[in-house]
């Protein structure tokens, strides 16, 4: 059933933009892994392409059908996602101190992936179920609020913060767009503050340490500080035109702590400089304004909360790693999203992209 | 959807895109901070980073010896090294690598045992052994070439040339003196670890602007070994403490050898003695004793108070002064000046000083360099001491005038010797000739540097004279004596102060003898000192035949030809003639010359043959002739050949052989 708009809407300079990240991500993985060739660090970047061209696909396959469907699939999702959570943490595959892994065969994946798409889709519905406009008070939302702090509280146990915050952030981006009463802000912002301690002392050491040592990172310079350090060495080093393609000698000597994921921009900025990363960030920035712009323009409420939502997926992750590697924010674990090695991140959020260019692609459908 | 609610939704969307413009605002301005703002700083942070700075030694230059043979030079050699934090069965591993090196497993388990990052096993070990460590490839534990210093001719100067210690910095001698010119950039190990904590190095360059010179000394090998054994020999027959010898160029004050006995091995210096260490020709001073009438002949000939004929009365060996009776070895009455020299009467010397006094005797000697020091380039000279003229009593003063109670260092005895070599001029010592960079381009070369006048031309002949007559069979110091040389010197013989009883010691000498050669035109000032001989303590006996042994070996050496030489009337014809003293200013006064001169008056060109190359040049000079030179040794062959008319000859070609032994 080939649909002649699908040609006709698709955003080709959004595709093109696409490709640039992807051919930067797979030039910096393989520099990044160069160090590491003789210890089977050369698939790295291989990888990267493989799952890059399944990330592709799933892009086009997300712009096939008509994203009013989605809105019925929404809860299902959700629910088939909590479940994988609730599945990890139980029988999860253990890697590098969390449980954060879902094997299926031969391929393992993060189910707090799928979570971040299924949550934006959950609370997208919620919002546009309600056909008259109104504002919400405190008692209208605990169900989004449920979704919400549900997977969160689950993601936290794997333990994984960093996605677990992010959750937040995305939930609150989606929510932000509900008209909500000025009391129930104020009470849940004071219920926050009132929360923090509690979810400061459920924090595994290492997090409490990360989270102190970004206050201060000089305090540990060789233990939890030294990530930190190092990252900021390496991009300060970089300077306005970088140290050229493989040349970063954080880089190479392995100064960099975890330089294929989360540290990968530190990477980049090294070898390619203040303009290297302007360009990163810019085109980061570009998908930013495209998703806000698809928003503005949907037709109906389900699109426009959808597409702030995917936006702010990607948002998010970007301030977030980029904040983290500058020292802007604590070492949460985030890896730069379409940037940094992961195949789960990259398929879902180039499927969570796909839906952005079908809201974009069906915006006139019944205007 | 109601148009309110699609309004609020786009506002709350321009609201979204603003905060998500400023998130975006917020890591661009962060980037900006650290890659343009921050960069010189966090740039020298990745360059320093969380690493260590291993200084590796320096190379150095080399020291040459006057004709450019190596005293000492830079060579690469293999240090061992480890990383203690890496070494987990340190028990192991510490007494395997002791085993191989040869060192104490328990000390290197101590070092391995400390928290440090880096440590070194041992230094500058040979290749073979590094090798061997290589080989086991242990885990922790690494070899590092880095430059070590070898004297490839083990004791010889040793003490001129000092050493340096393991970090390539002089610490004696030449080394330590030119240490900054000798030292080159150095090197250091950047110990970075990886993120994985696996140290690994960066060898460079250290960014110190420095640059290797080079030395070439005035010190010529082939004399330093012969005065080293020359001076062994006599040390060990004399039964001695030890003993030095100087041998300078009296007519540029360049030292040619600097002995000292005891010897060390400066590649492993640390298995002797400090005081082996020391180069005694310089910082040890000693009472000269009878060395020092030759001066006094000196000041007594310039002030012209005496005359070499004026007749002292000698009391008979026994002459008393204030409440102390002064002694000589044999009973004198009524001797010349000259032979108050030449026989080295103590109370003759006292007669002298007195015909003097002890204020111009405190000014020459002072003038001759006694008391104050040298100015040689050498780290820890001493000035000696001679007493001034306002705190020496009547003892004082007629002990001073035979040597004794007064300090003198053997250079000080060896320039001032040479000063009256030279015509009465005092040049000061030197040993480095030469500074020349890495390429072997020379940056600065020392000339000879007069200090003053001290006696005239003329006395100083008169000196020579007479103490040529000291090495003949009737003086002191026969002994000294080269055959074929005319030598002039002097004999001493000092008692030593013994240390405990503050006493002159009857069993503690000093034994001296400083003369030059040849001394009609001086060569060679050699100055001998033997430190506690047992035995005869005698300086004409002990020190003497090591002026013999070093003069008539560097003699041969330098093609000095003999002052007598064999007058070729035929082949197998040694007839022994006197010939005159080669100076340029004076007249064609002997009988030789005038014949010389009479056939280039007539037209005829000389018979070099027989000459030596010095005489040569001195007379074809003087005769107007060109001269071509060839070989070495005596001339033999002459072209075109004698009485060849002299108008048709543009130059004399002069082939030298050495003499037939």
């Amino acid at each position: 059933m080939f649909d002649r708009r699908l040609v006709q809407n698709f955003d080709w300079f959004i595709l093109l933009i696409l490709m640039g990240i992807a051919a930067a991500s797979i030039l910096n993985l393989y520099s990044a892994t160069f160090p590491l060739r003789e210890q089977a660090g050369s698939h790295v970047f291989r990888k990267q392409i493989y799952w890059y061209c399944l990330g592709f696909g799933a892009f086009l396959l997300m712009t096939t059908f008509n994203y009013f469907r989605l809105e019925r699939l929404a809860y299902p999702a959700y629910l088939v996602s909590v479940a994988l959570l609730v599945l990890v943490l139980v029988l999860g595959k253990i890697s590098s101190g969390s449980q954060r892994w879902l094997s299926l065969g031969p391929i393992s994946f993060q189910p707090s992936e799928l979570i971040k798409i299924s949550l934006v889709l959950a609370l997208a519905r919620f919002f546009s179920e309600k056909k008259e406009f109104k504002e919400y008070k405190l008692r209208d939302l605990w169900v989004p609020f449920g979704l919400i702090l549900g997977p969160f509280v689950l993601v936290v146990k794997e333990p994984d913060l960093g996605t677990g915050l992010l959750l937040i952030m995305v939930g609150a981006s989606v929510v932000f767009l509900a008209k909500i009463h000025w009391k129930s802000i104020l009470i849940l912002i004071i219920s926050i503050l009132v929360l923090a301690p509690f979810v400061w002392l459920h924090l595994q050491p290492y997090q409490q340490r990360r989270i102190l040592t970004f206050l201060n990172p000089e305090m540990d310079p060789l233990g939890a500080g030294y990530h930190i350090n190092q990252s900021k060495i390496a991009i300060g080093s970089g300077l306005l035109w970088g140290k050229g393609f493989l040349q970063g000698t954080q880089t190479r000597l392995h100064f960099l702590p975890e330089q294929h994921t989360d540290f990968a921009f530190s990477v980049w900025a090294e070898e390619w400089g203040f303009i290297g990363a302007i360009v990163l960030v810019g085109l980061y920035f570009l998908i930013i304004l495209w998703g806000i712009y698809i928003a503005k323009n949907s037709k109906d409420k389900f699109g426009a909360m959808l597409a702030v939502g995917i936006t702010s997926i990607v948002f998010w992750q970007v301030v977030i790693n980029v904040g983290m590697v500058t020292g802007l924010l604590p070492v949460v674990g985030i890896p730069l999203v379409l940037f940094s090695y992961g195949g789960s991140s990259l398929v879902s959020t180039m499927a969570a992209l796909g839906i952005l260019m079908n809201i974009r692609m069906r915006r006139f459908m019944f205007q | 959807m109601k148009i309110k609610e699609k309004k609020w939704i786009r506002f709350r969307i321009i609201v979204v895109a603003l905060f998500f413009v400023c998130g975006f605002g917020t890591i661009v301005a962060r980037a900006y901070q650290f890659q343009v703002i921050r960069r010189d700083q966090l740039r020298a942070m990745a360059q320093s980073g969380y690493t260590a700075i291993v200084k590796l030694p320096p190379d150095r230059g080399t020291i040459y010896d006057r004709s450019g043979h190596e005293l000492a030079i830079s060579t690469d050699v293999s240090s061992v090294y480890a990383h203690p934090r890496q070494i987990k069965n340190k028990l192991k591993i510490s007494r395997t690598v002791a085993r191989v090196l040869g060192i104490s497993s328990t000390k290197l388990y101590k070092k391995l045992r400390s928290n440090r990052s880096f440590v070194w096993v041992k230094r500058k070990i040979d290749p073979a052994k590094a090798d061997e460590i290589r080989k086991l490839k242990l885990k922790g534990v690494g070899i590092e070439k880095e430059k070590g210093r070898y004297y490839p001719g083990r004791e010889l100067a040793a003490q001129l040339l000092g050493f340096v210690g393991i970090d390539n910095r002089g610490l004696e001698g030449l080394e330590a003196k030119y240490d900054k010119l000798l030292t080159g950039p150095g090197n250091e190990l950047i110990q970075m670890k990886d993120a994985l904590g696996r140290p690994f190095f960066i060898r460079r360059e250290s960014s110190e602007n420095k640059a290797i010179h080079n030395l070439v000394l005035t010190i010529d090998k082939d004399i330093q070994y012969r005065a080293e054994r020359a001076l062994l020999v006599a040390v060990k027959k004399s039964r001695a403490k030890g003993g030095q010898c100087v041998v300078l160029d009296p007519s540029t004050g360049e030292i040619l050898a600097m002995a000292v006995v005891p010897r060390f091995n400066p590649n492993i210096f640390s298995r002797y003695p400090h005081g082996y260490w020391r180069n005694k020709v310089v910082t040890d001073c000693f009472e000269p004793g009878s060395t020092i009438k030759a001066f006094l002949l000196a000041g007594a000939l310039e002030d012209g108070v005496l005359y070499p004929n004026s007749r002292l009365y000698c009391e008979m060996g026994k002459y008393k002064i204030a409440d102390r009776v002064v002694h000589d070895t044999h009973k004198y009455g009524t001797l010349t000046v000259s032979d108050i020299v030449v026989l080295s009467s103590n109370i003759g010397a006292i007669k002298i000083g007195q015909q003097l006094g002890y204020d111009r005797f405190y000014n020459y000697l002072r003038g001759f360099g006694f008391g104050s020091q040298t100015g040689i380039d050498l780290l820890g000279e001493r000035s000696g001491f001679v007493r001034s003229p306002r705190e020496a009593n009547s003892v004082d003063q007629a002990n001073t005038f035979f040597g004794q109670g007064l300090s003198v260092t053997a250079l000080q005895l060896a320039v001032a010797m040479g000063c009256i070599a030279n015509k009465g001029v005092l040049m000061k010592p030197y040993v480095v000739k030469k500074v020349m960079d890495a390429r072997g381009h020379a940056l600065k070369i020392i000339r000879p540097k007069v200090i003053r006048r001290v006696i005239s031309a003329e006395t100083a002949k008169k000196v020579t004279a007479i103490l040529e007559n000291v090495v003949s069979e009737r003086g002191t110091g026969p002994l000294a004596a080269i055959a074929g040389y005319k030598v002039a010197g002097k004999t001493g013989t000092a008692q030593k102060v013994d240390e405990k009883s503050g006493r002159y010691s009857r069993t503690k000498y000093v034994a001296s003898f400083v003369g030059f050669v040849p001394a009609e035109n001086p060569r060679l000032v050699i100055a001998t000192v033997i430190d506690e001989p047992k035995g005869i303590p005698y300086g004409g006996v002990v020190a003497a035949p090591v002026f013999r042994e070093v003069g008539q070996w560097a003699l041969n050496h330098l093609n000095v030809n003999p002052s007598v030489r064999l007058a070729e009337k035929g082949p197998g014809s040694k007839a022994f003639t006197r010939f005159e003293q080669c100076d340029p200013k004076s007249t064609f006064a002997s009988e030789d010359q005038s014949g010389l001169a009479k056939q280039v008056r007539e037209g005829f060109l000389p018979d070099f043959r027989g000459m030596g190359m010095r005489e040569v040049l001195c007379k074809a000079v003087r005769l107007g002739l060109k001269v071509r030179l060839e070989g070495s040794g005596f001339a033999y062959k002459q072209s075109p050949s004698p009485g060849a008319p002299i108008k048709q000859v543009k130059y004399v070609k002069i082939i030298f052989r050495p003499p037939r032994s």
